[in-house]
């Protein structure tokens, strides 16, 4: 009897019973329509064409040797260029203290009565074609400090409307009479020596034009933008400002601005723009204003020419010699191993499973 | 049908008084949960009464398995799912932290990778559980029939309430916890199918109170008044109590009036019942298991990574906060310092300085924690599996039309690092199909067949073998693969031993059990039998001419054909005098039979080593040669059994019979004495020939097995079938040989059976223990002695489930390992699904090795769940398995292409992916942990905050997930062919500390040249206009190096480069100039420090940049490229190796190979090359595996008792149910 019944649920399950099996009978018709099969295509089958590169020692050499070929030029070609920059570099803040101030320079340096002006003799050693450019190096100078990068107000450069924007420039933002424009401690420390120069007694013109770059000079400093409240403080830290020149103008404010990115760095002061002769001697007068000696960093006057890679900088042309040598000597090494001690390409025995007896794990 | 009555009240009286006599408790082999307490008080429910119970409010039936609703999602799915990571915490804190004063860095820099992180995360998670709900609705809105007004309507499930009167038809499903009132069936008994619950397969019998039996019309329903008491909702499944009031009258309530949600109704037509428990109280739903979820090895060892990065992110923060404390001086007078300093520049209290300095570190490092590393693996695991996996051509079967299917995408690049494999026999590599293969009659060989494992041989020797055609005329059948003209047809006549093949065909027609079903013609007529060998063997005699049609309890007709003379065809009737059973230690059936003319004649079939004991003395040329046969058989796979036969005089078993119906009516020890009284009459036998058939393994079991072990993968089979079945299947899939030294550890010995006999349960555990530890030890010592030298044997390991038990004691457990872990191949059988999972996580935690497991059947459920991966056979019937599996495949072979092609694949590829993500993050946090040197360690951010923030997720985000997805080393034919390179995975050559290490090696290195190079070559003026650049333009500089050169190492760790990845690459290093192009080019109206303002123009119109982006990028990437050279060189990987074997040749599909199979082979050819392979030594093995397992259930069921069941019975596919199930499919 129940043998009967089984043979009655063979068929009504055949017919679709009721309730859920009703719904599997249903999608299981659906798929008949259509096949669950997965349609062919490049990316679901990871079939994608594609180039297989493969590091043969070949390409290795090659690669190596074609590095090396470019290279080299390269390098030779910047350091040339490097070569033909005539740079002098003068530290002259230990010079530049009298000597009765030697051991307390500090005291010299924060004094308003001690004479700060100091005379340097620079021998130029080759012809130094104009454009000479003007540049002074501070050492041990964090203008990437934290506290004082962020000290600034580019809304309150920018514009008169936002003159009192100046919440980002704490310890410098305001003083009694108002925001300090421009605030922050940046501005604050602006640097100012200056320096004349002559030769044979004649005085060298200095040109402080266009030593900022024209994006800062145009967008990121107001012409409407006059220094206000500037340095009016209890303690100066720097340069003072003409506050009847407009912040776009003020290009010495400009570049102090654009802050550098490492504790040593040179800034623009100003172009000579007559070629000084070789053996020339130069006579430098230095306001030595700046305050370094409290943290102990240098001073240095640098006057340099350029050339298309710009200054003084044997770094690249090094780099790129260095990395092309390199590379030829590594090409020449591998095709020594190559000869030495060769490896047939695609060769079985070096799988692992048929360099160690099977079974074992190695 | 009266005959029958009586064998079912005898077999039932048996089963009731064994029952009583063992007192054993309803199997429970799979425990869902922990049962709760119950709550002491009850609930009444009025039948058929909704106004009644409106009172109690019970709840709904309508289901929700959503994470969330609308309201929840966002809260819950932030603070569950993704600020569990640590990573996602971290970078909330840093965000947090990054808007207090305290931060070098605007809130945007980790604002905006976090917020683009968890809303993909989100998305995804929305989309899951979007799904999920649709799926409840369409559970919710099945329909079923409810008592209304007289009448059945179909209401959707979610409108079912607690009381209604259900109707439930033949497979449907309970909508809801039931009382069972009346069945279709008499007597008021249903069958269910408890699969979803317990993954027990087979049937279950529930019966309904008498009192209730006539409400099975509507009409009648619908007078049904009772009131119900009932315990609360509770998640015990196998507990109820409650009492039916009716007319005033208490009626008990057991669970077996009980039926639960999620079971389905079988052999019934339909039953009407009053629903108890309702949605979520139901007991399903109340045990609503959760599934664990499994995080892969990888990922897992990522966190190690991560929290090394937090290592080093935390001393790279002491450092610059030690230093920062040590800087701040007043002496730096321009820093402002003098006058009221906030807390963290005060240069009077330095260590408030340096812990402040820290959190400002914090959060300038962060981009030391690749934090798009978890949404870029998700997302690339997610194509993989979706795109990959699910639509592979080669993984679709086309049969039962399906495709594999990951289920989860957590798991993918496990897959390439699999080490175990523990597989399920029945269903998984066997179809659960036995065909009628071959025979020995008289001495002679017949059947033309080659079997998968010879095939393999075959292949492994390198000869192409051809399909063997078979003739047209032959007959093929569904359990009947058998081709040779000789016996075809009555051609039998003409053998030289025509009556040893009468014999041969009447005992398969005669000895047996089977219950013949439907039309009594050969071709419409269904076997049913227990096992189902037994089904191929009488389907054998039906091609033979000997078509069994008809049994009675005392009589079986014979159709029998070309006995007298070719081509007639008589009926004859035989009496059954007598049947003695099988079991598992007589390992023989007979039948004392009677011919029509009056003949006696025992028939008895078993396995050879009983039938030989028992053989008649004589004839020792056939015995030999059968032996020999045997063994043939056996090597190749084949399940043999020995058929003899005996003359019986009348007087001598009239004798007998007295002495069998003694023993059969006795009350004490009946089994013991049966057993003895028929070793009365079992002996002087004369052998006739010996059946192989064969346990059709799934297709490509063996080559994929030859395949995995190539792989370095260890296949364990785990199987509730007989010790013998399962050795005979090891062979036949190659897991076994003759060369290899097996370990039997058996619990069937004298010895043990001696002492089960006392029945001192605490004596039996004691003395199995002690046996089960001797043996180990002994085993153990001699797999040392093998494995110490160098080209020993293999091993093998079998092991059945009563000795298993104990040897996973802890105890114990270390020796199993050592032994096991030592064996390349182990076979478990008669284990239960408990023992399977234990084994599972015996390998995983005690050898921390990674383990699949591979099953299609409910029993494998909780071995599914045990593994590291488990992978479900779809496509059959039953879903249970693949419900709980990670992976679903339609065939065992699939194995090959999900473990060596894709899991290798994800493996390398989420290798690559991760160590790629720490190398770009780690340096571009260094060029900043650097630049920290130089600026008084105030943590002064070198780079922009856009610049950091838009890093990770733009300009190097999209290359790195085009190699987690395209990146091939080698094709997926040739991840095929060498198998072995799938144990790079296995040693997790890819992922190591090692790799990791050099991997920083280098980034530190490139990160000093980045910052180097830039800063020192930018320190004089720049071109001719002897202006000079600032920090901005340094750092913009320097970051255009890091975009350009991390993106171009990412093609040099591409082994194969599509068009996608210069798109992508390309892609994100113009990304990256199209955003400076507009970024520094505008100003912005809100408040923003114009730092980089036109900062791009000004670079780029200065020589110094295009020579720096050359000079830069070439010299960081020079050390490593140095190092792929030299490695590939001198210590190349196996797939470098490969490359090259076949670099010149073209990316070939894999398809193709796929279907070139075989040459040119006639089939003389074919069967002459088929017995050449077979082994010639003397093996042992002769393939004994007649497989009856749940004999008796299996009777039972059928005349509807529940019989107790054995471990093992769960294991049991009854062939019975898989028929209409196939059928409905088809």
């Amino acid at each position: 009897m129940e043998m009967d019944t089984n043979g009655a649920g063979t068929s009504s399950a055949a017919a679709g019973g009721g309730g859920v099996s009703t719904s599997t009978s249903d999608s299981s018709s659906a798929a008949k329509r259509n096949s669950k099969k997965p349609k062919y295509s490049r990316f679901t089958q990871q079939e994608l064409p594609a180039c297989k590169p493969i590091l043969t020692p070949g390409l290795v050499i090659t690669t190596f040797t074609i590095i090396g070929i470019i290279f080299i030029p390269i390098g030779l070609v910047s350091l040339s260029a490097s070569e033909h920059v005539v740079e002098i570099v003068d530290r002259y803040d230990e010079g530049c203290v009298p000597p009765n101030y030697s051991k307390n320079k500090l005291a010299y340096i924060q004094s308003s009565l001690t004479n700060k002006s100091c005379t340097r003799t620079l021998n130029v050693p080759k012809l130094m074609k104009s454009p000479v450019f003007i540049y002074y190096q501070l050492d041990n100078f964090y203008q990437n400090h934290r506290r004082y990068v962020k000290s600034r107000s580019d809304k309150q450069l920018r514009s008169k409307a936002y003159e009192r924007d100046t919440k980002s420039c704490d310890p410098e933002g305001f003083v009694l009479d108002g925001p300090i424009v421009p605030c922050g401690l940046i501005a604050w420390s602006l640097f100012n020596d200056t320096y004349g120069f002559s030769v044979k007694s004649k005085m060298l013109e200095v040109n402080k034009k266009n030593i900022a770059w024209d994006s800062d000079k145009e967008h990121k400093f107001g012409s409407d933008v006059y220094p206000k409240n500037f340095q009016s403080g209890g303690l100066i830290g720097g340069a003072k400002l003409n506050s009847s020149i407009p912040l776009s103008e003020q290009e010495d404010l400009i570049v102090w601005m654009r802050t550098a990115a490492l504790p040593t760095f040179r800034k623009l002061y100003g172009r000579i723009e007559e070629d000084l002769q070789a053996n020339e001697q130069i006579t430098v007068v230095i306001q030595n204003n700046y305050n370094t000696y409290s943290f102990g960093g240098k001073k240095k006057l640098v006057l340099s020419t350029t050339s298309w890679i710009g200054g003084k900088n044997d770094f690249l042309g090094i780099a790129y010699i260095t990395v092309g040598g390199l590379c030829l000597f590594l090409a020449v090494s591998f095709i020594l191993l190559y000869v030495i001690k060769p490896r047939p390409l695609g060769d079985p025995s070096y799988l692992s499973w048929n360099r160690s007896p099977s079974g074992h794990p190695n | 049908m009266s005959g029958w009555d009586r064998v079912r009240s005898s077999t039932r009286s048996q089963q009731d008084r064994s029952q009583n006599s063992t007192q054993r408790a309803p199997s429970r082999t799979v425990t869902l949960g922990r049962v709760q307490p119950q709550a002491p008080s009850f609930r009444t429910i009025y039948c058929n009464d909704r106004e009644a119970n409106y009172a109690h409010r019970f709840k709904g039936n309508s289901i929700s398995t959503t994470k969330y609703n609308f309201f929840t999602f966002l809260p819950k799915g932030l603070y569950e799912q993704q600020f569990r990571r640590v990573a996602n915490l971290y970078f909330l804190m840093v965000s947090i932290l990054s808007a207090t004063p305290y931060s070098p860095v605007h809130p945007v820099t980790n604002v905006v990778p976090l917020s683009l992180v968890l809303l993909v995360s989100l998305v995804k998670e929305a989309f899951e559980d979007w799904k999920r709900f649709q799926n409840d609705m369409a559970i919710n809105n099945t329909l079923v029939d409810v008592l209304q007004d007289q009448r059945w309507e179909s209401i959707p499930w979610k409108r079912l309430q607690v009381g209604d009167i259900v109707r439930v038809k033949q497979d449907g499903f309970f909508p809801a916890d039931v009382l069972l009132l009346a069945s279709s069936n008499p007597d008021g008994v249903c069958y269910i199918e408890t699969a979803n619950l317990d993954g027990e397969t087979n049937l279950k019998i529930r019966k309904a109170l008498e009192r209730t039996w006539d409400y099975l019309t509507p009409e009648k329903a619908c007078e049904f008044k009772g009131e119900m008491q009932c315990e609360q909702p509770n998640n015990s499944l196998y507990t109820f109590t409650g009492n039916l009031v009716m007319d005033n009258q208490t009626l008990p309530l057991s669970p077996n009036q009980i039926l639960l949600r999620g079971c389905s109704l079988k052999n019934t037509e339909f039953i009407v019942g009053a629903v108890i428990f309702s949605g979520h109280e139901t007991k399903v739903m109340m045990n609503s298991m959760n599934v664990p979820s499994k995080r892969s090895t990888l990922e897992r060892k990522l966190d190690k990574l991560i929290l090394t990065l937090f290592g080093t992110l935390f001393t790279m923060c002491l450092i610059g906060a030690i230093g920062s404390g040590v800087f701040i001086d007043r002496k730096y007078y321009f820093l402002g310092l003098s006058k009221s300093v906030e807390d963290q520049f005060n240069p009077n209290n330095r260590f408030l300085v340096a812990l402040l300095t820290m959190l400002t570190l914090l959060t300038l490092y962060s981009t030391i924690i690749p934090i798009s590393l978890y949404v870029s693996i998700e997302m690339i695991k997610f194509i993989q599996s979706t795109q990959f996996i699910n639509k592979d051509l080669n993984m679709y079967h086309a049969e039962t039309d399906t495709p594999a299917l990951a289920r989860t995408s957590n798991l993918n690049e496990e897959l390439g690092q699999v080490e175990y494999i523990f597989s399920d026999k029945t269903g998984t590599l066997t179809r659960n199909l036995m065909e009628f293969f071959k025979c020995s009659i008289g001495g002679e060989i017949y059947g033309t067949g080659m079997t998968e494992i010879e095939r393999g041989v075959a292949e492994r020797k390198g000869i192409k073998i051809q399909e063997v055609q078979t003739s047209t005329n032959s007959i093929h059948e569904k359990g009947f693969n058998f081709d040779d003209v000789r016996l075809m047809r009555g051609a039998w006549r003409n053998e030289h031993n025509p009556d040893a093949c009468k014999e041969f065909f009447r005992c398969l027609a005669i000895c047996h059990t089977v219950l013949p079903e439907g039309d009594e013609s050969p071709e419409k007529i269904k076997y049913q039998a227990a096992s189902p060998d037994e089904a191929a063997l009488v389907l054998a005699a039906k091609n033979f001419g000997f078509f069994f049609y008809r049994r009675t309890p005392t009589m079986i007709y014979v159709r029998e054909s070309h006995v007298e003379r070719m081509g007639k065809i008589q009926d004859v009737s035989y009496e059954i005098l007598n049947v003695l059973e099988f079991n598992s230690t007589r390992k023989r059936q007979s039948v004392v039979c009677r011919y029509p003319d009056g003949r006696l004649v025992l028939y008895c079939k078993g396995a050879d080593t009983v039938i030989y004991e028992r053989l008649v003395g004589g004839g020792d040329d056939l015995k030999k040669v059968t032996r020999e046969h045997l063994e043939q058989f056996g090597s190749a796979g084949l399940r043999t059994l020995c058929l003899a036969y005996k003359d019986l005089a009348p007087d001598m078993y009239e004798s007998w019979n007295e002495k069998f119906i003694q023993a059969k009516s006795s009350l004490r020890d009946r089994e013991k004495k049966l057993d003895e009284v028929a070793e009365l009459i079992e002996k002087d036998l004369v052998l006739i020939g010996a059946t192989a058939i064969e346990d059709k393994l799934q297709e490509g079991v063996p080559n994929c097995i030859e395949t995995l072990s190539r792989a370095g993968i260890k296949i364990w089979v785990l199987t509730g079938d007989k010790m013998e079945t399962a050795i005979n299947i090891a062979y036949a899939c190659n897991l076994l040989n003759n060369e290899m030294k097996q370990f039997i550890i058996s619990s069937d010995t004298d010895a043990i059976r001696a002492v089960e006999e006392r029945g001192d349960q605490v004596e039996i555990a004691r003395f199995i223990k002690e046996e089960v530890k001797k043996q180990l030890k002994k085993c153990l010592d001699e797999a040392q002695q093998y494995f110490n030298t160098v080209s020993g044997p293999k091993l093998a390991l079998i092991i059945d489930g009563k000795c298993l038990m104990y040897a996973l004691d802890p105890s114990l457990r270390i020796m199993l390992l050592t032994l096991s872990l030592n064996c390349s191949s182990v076979v478990c059988c008669r284990v239960s699904p408990l023992q399977k999972a234990q084994v599972t996580s015996l390998v995983k935690k005690g050898a921390r090795k990674i383990t699949l497991s591979i099953g299609d059947g409910a029993n494998d459920v909780s071995m599914i769940q045990a593994a590291h991966i488990g992978v479900g056979i779809s496509g059959l019937e039953g879903m249970q398995a693949v419900m709980a599996s990670d992976f679903a495949i339609a065939q065992f072979r699939f194995l090959t292409d999900l473990l060596l092609v894709h899991g290798r694949w994800s493996y390398l590829r989420l290798c690559k992916v991760v160590t790629y993500f720490f190398y770009k993050n780690l340096t571009f946090t260094l060029t900043q942990f650097w630049f920290t040197f130089n600026t008084g360690f105030s943590g002064q951010r070198f780079y922009d905050d856009w610049f950091q923030s838009l890093y990770n997720v733009i300009f190097t985000a999209l290359p790195v997930i085009i190699v987690g997805l395209f990146d091939k080393d080698v094709s997926s034919s040739l991840s095929k062919k060498y198998p072995e390179l799938y144990k790079e995975g296995i040693r997790n050559m890819f992922f190591k500390w090692r790799v990791v290490a050099i991997w920083a090696f280098f980034a530190v290195y490139q990160s000093l040249v980045f910052y180097h190079f830039v800063t020192v070559s930018s320190s004089t003026s720049q071109g001719s206009s002897g202006k000079m650049f600032g920090l901005w333009d340094v750092s913009t500089m320097a970051f255009t190096c890091v975009v350009v050169t991390v993106n171009l190492r990412l093609l040099m760790i591409c082994n194969s480069i599509t068009r996608w990845h210069y798109i992508s690459v390309g892609g994100s290093i113009l990304a990256w100039f199209l955003f400076i192009f507009l970024y520094s080019g505008i100003m912005t109206p809100y408040d923003r420090q114009e730092n980089v303002f036109w900062v791009i123009y000004v670079l780029m119109s200065t020589f110094y940049f295009y020579i720096t982006l050359l000079l830069v990028p070439v010299a960081a990437l020079l050390g490593d490229f140095l190092y792929q050279g030299v490695q590939r060189w001198f210590f190349p990987y196996d797939y470098q190796i490969v490359q090259e074997i076949h670099k010149d040749e073209a990316d070939d599909t894999g398809r193709t190979d796929l279907l070139e199979i075989g040459s040119q082979l006639t089939p003389d050819e074919a069967r002459s090359f088929a017995i050449s392979q077979l082994p010639r030594e003397i093996s042992k093995h002769t393939g004994f595996a007649f497989d009856s397992p749940g004999y008796e259930s299996f009777f039972a069921s059928q005349l509807g008792i529940y019989a107790p069941q054995k471990a093992w019975d769960v294991a049991r596919r009854a062939s019975m149910k898989s028929k209409p199930k196939t059928n409905k499919k088809n």
